[in-house]
């Protein structure tokens, strides 16, 4: 049972992620998988199964869980622990019927000045891949702070090039 | 200073003119250098620490750096620090202005297309020989020959401020402690000055740098950054080349 819970956290989280990804949600600050907006863990009042006589029976033990399946989902509407960035407090809500997760439903602040700002609009910076080029590029800017580090940089070669 | 300064200018006109320009532009950056270093005695910012001189009888230069200087300390909610190290130092803001400065007057002498690299920080104007616009790399923070994003730029700022090549010296002013978390932080925008000023702030955050760098996108600022642990942000509107 603990495992299974621990599992769907896991997958509850990743989707949440994603879901914040595609509405332009800032996640709360960069190493954001550990501070995911769906936080099952922490907010026992979160589990809301639908199925209403599995929901009035203790949690805990095995003969009373909701409804449980392959993918380790429990079946309900989950509601996420509040995210706060900068506009205010967005929270996510997954549904899972099946062991699937069928609707996933963000809030967005409605009150005081944040009601005005388009949530597709939060600006966000977006992590990608640190590649490594070597670019046609016309100057390079870097932090070189001494003549010396100068000697040593692509701008000198740049501009040694061009000389 | 002790940065080196890398101009090019790529517009039609002959050579003896052109050279008259970066003459002038030279001339400029070693003014403020005399005037505005912490490393020479006799310049108005060394006179000022030592009290020697004061707000009221500066030149407006440098009444206009001090007064610019408080409001980037107000808009980075004290990141952006002249008195971080102690004493007086307004070098952070002086470079990027006097850059800012040096292309205007280019400007305003007639020439439209040109860069100023002052290491590292580059205010762009027009286009390149080839008539695209200017193709800028950001330094790849392990590897020094290499760049991690290519921007095409006709008009604007690009500022970098980064941990690699110092060590971790930008100092964080509410702990007094070196700042840690980002490793190169790039601003771009349309004034070099406040590029500069909010990459140095961002360095100085840390980690949450990268959600207040969020926020200046919406005044025209955009950013790329690398954290110590090497993942890479950008925003939205970078103006990355394709």
């Amino acid at each position: 049972m603990r495992r299974s819970t621990a599992a769907a956290v896991g997958t509850l989280t990743g989707a949440a992620l994603i879901v914040g990804v595609r509405l332009s949600v800032q996640p709360p600050a960069p190493p954001a998988a550990a501070q995911s907006p769906v936080d099952l863990v922490d907010n026992p009042s979160t589990p809301k199964p639908s199925g209403s006589a599995a929901a009035k029976k203790p949690a805990g033990k095995k003969t009373t869980a909701p409804a449980q399946n392959k993918s380790g989902l429990k079946d309900g509407t989950f509601k996420g622990k509040g995210s706060t960035n900068p506009y205010g407090t967005v929270q996510v809500t997954v549904k899972i019927s099946d062991g699937k997760i069928t609707a996933v439903d963000a809030t967005y602040p409605l009150t005081g000045n944040s009601a005005t700002i388009n949530p597709v609009a939060i600006p966000k910076l977006k992590q990608e891949t640190l590649q490594a080029q070597s670019a046609k590029v016309a100057a390079v800017s870097g932090a070189t702070y001494t003549s010396q580090s100068y000697q040593e940089s692509l701008q000198a070669a740049l501009d040694s090039a061009k000389a | 200073m002790g940065t080196a300064v890398s101009i090019e200018l790529a517009d039609d006109r002959p050579g003896p003119e052109l050279r008259a320009l970066i003459d002038d532009v030279c001339r400029w950056l070693h003014e403020v250098d005399a005037r505005f270093s912490t490393y020479k005695e006799d310049s108005e910012v060394s006179r000022m620490r030592r009290g020697e001189l004061t707000l009221a009888d500066c030149s407006d230069d440098l009444r206009h750096v001090l007064n610019a200087c408080a409001d980037l300390w107000r808009d980075t909610d004290g990141y952006f620090d002249a008195y971080a190290g102690g004493p007086l130092d307004p070098s952070g803001y002086v470079k990027g202005w006097s850059v800012e400065v040096a292309s205007a007057r280019l400007a305003a002498a007639g020439s439209v297309n040109h860069y100023i690299n002052a290491g590292g920080d580059i205010r762009m104007r027009g286009h390149h020989p080839d008539g695209g616009p200017w193709r800028v790399g950001i330094r790849h923070p392990w590897e020094a020959d290499k760049v991690s994003w290519v921007l095409a730029l006709t008009d604007g700022a690009i500022a970098t401020s980064g941990t690699y090549e110092r060590g971790h010296h930008v100092i964080n002013p509410r702990t007094g402690q070196p700042a840690r978390g980002l490793r190169s932080v790039t601003v771009v925008g349309p004034d070099l000055t406040l590029a500069d000023a909010y990459a140095t702030a961002a360095l100085a955050m840390g980690e949450a740098g990268l959600t207040w760098l969020a926020k200046l996108a919406t005044d025209g600022y955009d950013s790329a950054v690398v954290t110590d642990d090497g993942r890479a942000f950008s925003s939205a509107n970078l103006p990355a080349a394709v």
